[in-house]
């Protein structure tokens, strides 16, 4: 395997039929919500596919049409959107060093940071460390932009079918991310810390609700609960 | 406010585009100098998992639409069964999710009929 490498389309090619394999569907239902919501504000559907394209982070997207619709202050309403998207931060951040071998220059880096959301990154996550790091970023660019064309044709298709959906179907729509999330999130998980991780999170998330609000919550989650989960790990492994 | 023109497409732009993309252009430079194996990027990692299974439990916990029509119990044991499904079709991602998307709208209609 090692002595022959493959080619650039075979891993571009790779990467998409890993993505159409289950997460680009799975993605691309959260957003067909996102969509239907984008349809009960009255602007038009162009709106829900240029907000997958662009904004391309499902919380951020429902805060911003849902803010919208209820007539909330714009500038508010980027606050809002900012809050929510912070977490893309130390996701990003982590996923580059994965990439660098390969995307070297900065507007290239802004492109492979672009396509991070939850998706994207908890697959990458799993599947990047196990390619060479000169295979990656083909594969990468494979994987997230099919990711993102699939969603911004669901986008629109909500926005479309909005109101059509038989309650059980919706709520199983609404459900596709917790399982999806909580699943993949299994699948990738690298030892103990990653296990505490997940588990804090879980558990924290409620406290957190309640201590930090809607806005600030998911942050107090991540810090206090990641933060845990590293320092449980270190004083039980000591040096790895 | 008008729905009409170009004006709707430049408020995603301006008030949706810019304040989330901001995060991802600072991620860029402030990853710059670690390498994967960085420590301070181990623990990056950390808060970032338990970012998303803190997303996984506000959804659960606290959802919009129409999952409020199925009580907590019941989204609890529909993720168990999905994760049961998991670990019996080994490590599936693809059998969790259907059995516990099944599971999730088996109960739904169940509830509503």
């Amino acid at each position: 395997m090692d002595s022959q490498r493959p080619s650039t389309r075979t891993l571009v090619l790779r990467g998409v039929r890993d993505a159409l394999a289950l997460p680009a569907w799975v993605v691309g239902l959260s957003l067909f919500a996102v969509g239907s919501l984008a349809g009960e504000t009255g602007f038009p559907g162009g709106t829900a596919v240029l907000s997958t394209l662009l904004i391309w982070a499902g919380p951020a997207q429902v805060i911003f049409f849902a803010g919208i619709a209820a007539g909330t202050a714009l500038p508010a309403v980027a606050l809002a959107v900012g809050l929510s998207s912070i977490r893309l931060l130390p996701m990003a951040m982590s996923l580059l060093p994965l990439l660098r071998e390969q995307a070297r220059g900065t507007w290239l880096q802004i492109l492979v940071a672009h396509y991070v959301t939850v998706t994207v990154w908890v697959e990458a996550q799993r599947n990047l460390p196990t390619l060479p790091p000169e295979q990656r970023l083909p594969y990468y660019l494979g994987f997230a932009n099919t990711c993102i064309g699939v969603c911004a044709v669901t986008s629109y298709l909500g926005y479309s079918l909005v109101g059509a959906l038989p309650l059980p179907l919706a709520a199983g729509l609404l459900f596709l991310t917790p399982v999806f999330f909580t699943l993949s999130l299994a699948a990738g998980a690298r030892g103990a810390s990653d296990w505490l991780a997940i588990g804090s999170g879980f558990a924290l998330a409620p406290l957190s609700s309640e201590l930090a609000g809607k806005n600030f919550d998911l942050l107090l989650t991540g810090l206090v609960g990641g933060t845990a989960a590293y320092v449980l790990q270190k004083a039980r492994g000591g040096a790895r | 406010m008008s729905a009409s023109g170009l004006w709707p497409y430049l408020l995603v732009i301006v008030f949706g585009f810019l304040p989330s993309e901001v995060w991802r252009v600072l991620a860029v430079f402030a990853a710059r100098g670690f390498d994967e194996r960085a420590e301070i990027l181990v623990w990056v990692r950390a808060v970032a998992t338990t970012l998303v299974a803190g997303v996984v439990a506000k959804i659960l916990f606290s959802p919009t639409g129409a999952l409020v029509a199925v009580p907590l119990a019941w989204r609890l044991g529909a993720l168990a069964i999905g994760v049961a499904a998991f670990f019996l079709a080994r490590r599936s991602v693809m059998a969790g999710v259907v059995i516990g998307e099944a599971a999730l709208i088996g109960a739904a209609w169940w509830l509503t009929r």
